[in-house]
């Protein structure tokens, strides 16, 4: 993984998530107190002079782990988080792609319907899986939440596309062009607040954040911020390896993707 | 050390997604898991291992064998960071292609020295483009060496031909590199090949690597600023702009285009107070008065600065499609309605300006533009930033267009 010049990755950041605010009416951000969208906050609270100016929303199907929750409570008070929890069904039948699929993006929906939030603030990254690779970075959806891939609009010279479905929505990827080690060292330099689960305990850390049921922890020592950096530096894994959506079946993300999954 | 960010460009087929997928194994810059991804989709349509499957992530690009949308892949190499943006080289999907290719610094044209392939209208309409994005340098790789023997009469051929052309459209001497390769068989790419001795420069990896290392042109010292909108309103309403060249600093006393006199009286930086702020910074400003309506589009500029908002702009324009409503142009965030003449036409295959006037589907014009109101913008050579557009036909993506 490379290292990139933060300051850059900052900036963009910041541009993109003024101009989503300052573009649409009414925008909410998805919160899944994972590193990334975590990132996102402290990143939105340098564009808007201390504070997180939108909702962020964590759809909870219940099954988080209890770190997640604890983290989540903390964080909220510490920034001041307008935070809107929706409760997502969980039926012990589903997994993997009929969880993800139908359960969080149905409640998603009726969320978006009921608030009228026009654009979404998505915290995905280009290096974490080749489908996310294709993203731009405002990202029109129709009504139905479907995922035009075949027909993205184009988007060049910080000029983004402000064209939707009149009941659709945008989602907008401020993390487009960070990459998994980027995070960390950002995460390390601006002493972001963090869940611990990340960090190895009895030989194991989680890589990358879901539900209780989908996500398993990765073999590691990495205890600090720089222990996770030197992983990084020679892994020869996917970083999304511990979730089994992912793994499932192949174009299992494109399909997800396609249905509005995030 | 940064990143270098370099768009693949060429026709269809002649092996772009080849060559990433190559380069990100011989570098070790992908996982085993996205190889054998890779290996078992080949092997599920029954065909040898096409690197090109590691980048060409949708179901139907494997299955079709081409890039639907362009995307992105990291490399490392020595002290280097490398970013490969692959588009697609279908003319349907030209859209993606300068979606792309915008991103990059400079780009890598792949070439195919294959009997029967060689250079198409696409590979000079993408070199073609290349320049109107702002590209300085490009690298010629001439692919499927393997096809013609390795032998040096292909690569000379298409070197000579493609280097007139370049001249033509603007590009320098120094500023284009020719390498021959095979992308399938990895001949050039990372190693210098053994099998074409007759060749004496580096290889594909080395050139780019490099090109990377030569100092860019310093941008411009003039103070430029793009408004993006009001960040905070109230008593203390926050202007929101991104810092396009120069230095801005509290206490300034600047010129708002349109628009009149201001004093900066504080500045903030990355979320804080800041004596100063520059290049590639986003700044929220609050100035000695209010703004009278949209600061959106506005321009900052030193207090005797001759910039200007005007509402006739000559341009070089590429259209992707004919103009069938309205033409839109929208640059630095702002919206305008257009009237179009064009002046003459230009072939993007010779790089000639033509005699006819006419707009026709990946061609390109000289056009005048008469705005339906007054823009700041001025010539693209002075400030890339501030002197191109996105064309709109109604809310169809047109083309684009870069200012005289």
């Amino acid at each position: 993984m490379i290292k990139q010049d933060l300051n850059e990755l900052e900036e963009r950041s910041i541009f993109i998530m003024r101009e989503a605010k300052s573009r649409f009416k009414s925008v909410a951000a998805l919160w899944s107190m994972g590193k990334d969208s975590t990132t996102m906050l402290a990143l939105a609270r340098k564009a808007f002079l201390g504070k997180v100016p939108f909702p962020v929303i964590h759809i909870d199907n219940s099954i988080d782990f209890p770190e997640t929750y604890a983290f989540r409570e903390y964080l909220a008070k510490k920034w001041k988080l307008d935070l809107i929890v929706v409760k997502s069904e969980i039926k012990p039948e589903m997994s993997g792609f009929a969880c993800c699929g139908a359960n969080k993006t149905a409640a998603l929906k009726r969320l978006m319907k009921e608030r009228g939030f026009d654009a979404l603030i998505v915290s995905i990254r280009r290096d974490e899986h080749g489908i996310r690779g294709k993203e731009r970075v405002i990202s029109p959806r129709d009504r139905n939440f479907k995922w035009d891939y075949k027909n993205q609009p184009a988007e060049l010279w910080d000029d983004y596309s402000s064209s939707r479905d009149s009941k659709g929505h945008v989602r907008v990827h401020p993390l487009l062009d960070w990459n998994e080690l980027n995070i960390w060292q950002y995460i390390k330099r601006e002493k972001i607040p963090i869940n611990s689960l990340y960090y190895s305990r009895n030989g194991y850390r989680y890589r990358s954040l879901g539900c209780t049921h989908c996500t398993s922890p990765v073999k590691s020592d990495a205890k600090t911020i720089d222990g996770i950096m030197r992983e990084l530096e020679t892994t020869d894994t996917e970083e999304r390896g511990g979730r089994d959506q992912d793994k499932e079946r192949e174009y299992v993300m494109q399909k997800l993707r396609a249905l509005g999954y995030l | 050390m940064g990143i270098t960010r370099i768009s693949l460009l060429g026709h269809k087929d002649h092996g772009k997604s080849t060559l990433i997928g190559n380069l990100l194994i011989a570098t070790n810059s992908v996982t085993e898991q996205r190889i054998n991804d890779a290996k078992k989709t080949s092997k599920k349509l029954g065909r040898q291992f096409e690197p090109g499957y590691i980048l060409d992530s949708f179901v139907e690009e494997r299955e079709n064998e081409m890039t639907i949308d362009t995307t992105r892949a990291q490399i490392r190499y020595k002290d280097s960071g490398f970013e490969f943006i692959d588009v697609p080289g279908h003319e349907e999907l030209i859209k993606n292609m300068i979606s792309g290719a915008s991103y990059a610094d400079f780009a890598v044209l792949i070439v195919s020295a294959k009997p029967g392939e060689g250079i198409k209208d696409q590979t000079r309409r993408h070199l073609f483009l290349a320049r109107m994005l702002g590209m300085k340098k490009v690298i010629i790789a001439v692919n499927k060496m393997d096809t013609v023997g390795y032998g040096e009469k292909e690569f000379s051929r298409i070197s000579r031909e493609l280097s007139v052309f370049l001249v033509k459209i603007g590009f320098s001497g120094s500023g284009m590199h020719f390498v021959p390769i095979s992308a399938y068989l990895n001949e050039n790419l990372v190693k210098k090949s053994g099998k074409m001795r007759w060749y004496k420069g580096d290889s594909l990896i080395e050139t780019m690597y490099s090109i990377a290392e030569e100092p860019n042109r310093s941008a411009g010292k003039k103070l430029r600023v793009v408004l993006q909108g009001r960040l905070e309103d109230g008593s203390i309403e926050k202007i929101a702009g991104k810092i396009i060249s120069g230095t801005l600093r509290s206490n300034m006393k600047v010129n708002m285009v349109p628009g009149s006199a201001y004093v900066i009286k504080e500045l903030f930086v990355k979320g804080k107070k800041s004596g100063s702020a520059r290049r590639g910074e986003n700044v929220a400003i609050v100035f000695d008065k209010k703004i009278n309506g949209e600061a959106r589009g506005r321009i900052l500029c030193g207090e005797k600065d001759g910039f200007k908002a005007s509402n006739s702009i000559n341009a070089l324009v590429f259209f992707t499609s004919k103009l069938v409503r309205k033409p839109m142009i929208r640059l630095n965030g702002l919206e305008v309605s257009a009237k179009m003449k064009v002046k003459n036409s230009v072939s993007v295959v010779t790089g000639e300006a033509e005699p006819k006037k006419e707009i026709t589907k990946l061609g390109a014009a000289n056009v005048e533009l008469l705005l339906s109101g007054k823009v700041p913008s001025e010539p693209f050579d002075d400030t890339p930033e501030l002197g191109r557009f996105v064309l709109y036909d109604g809310n169809e993506f047109a083309g684009i267009g870069i200012i005289n």
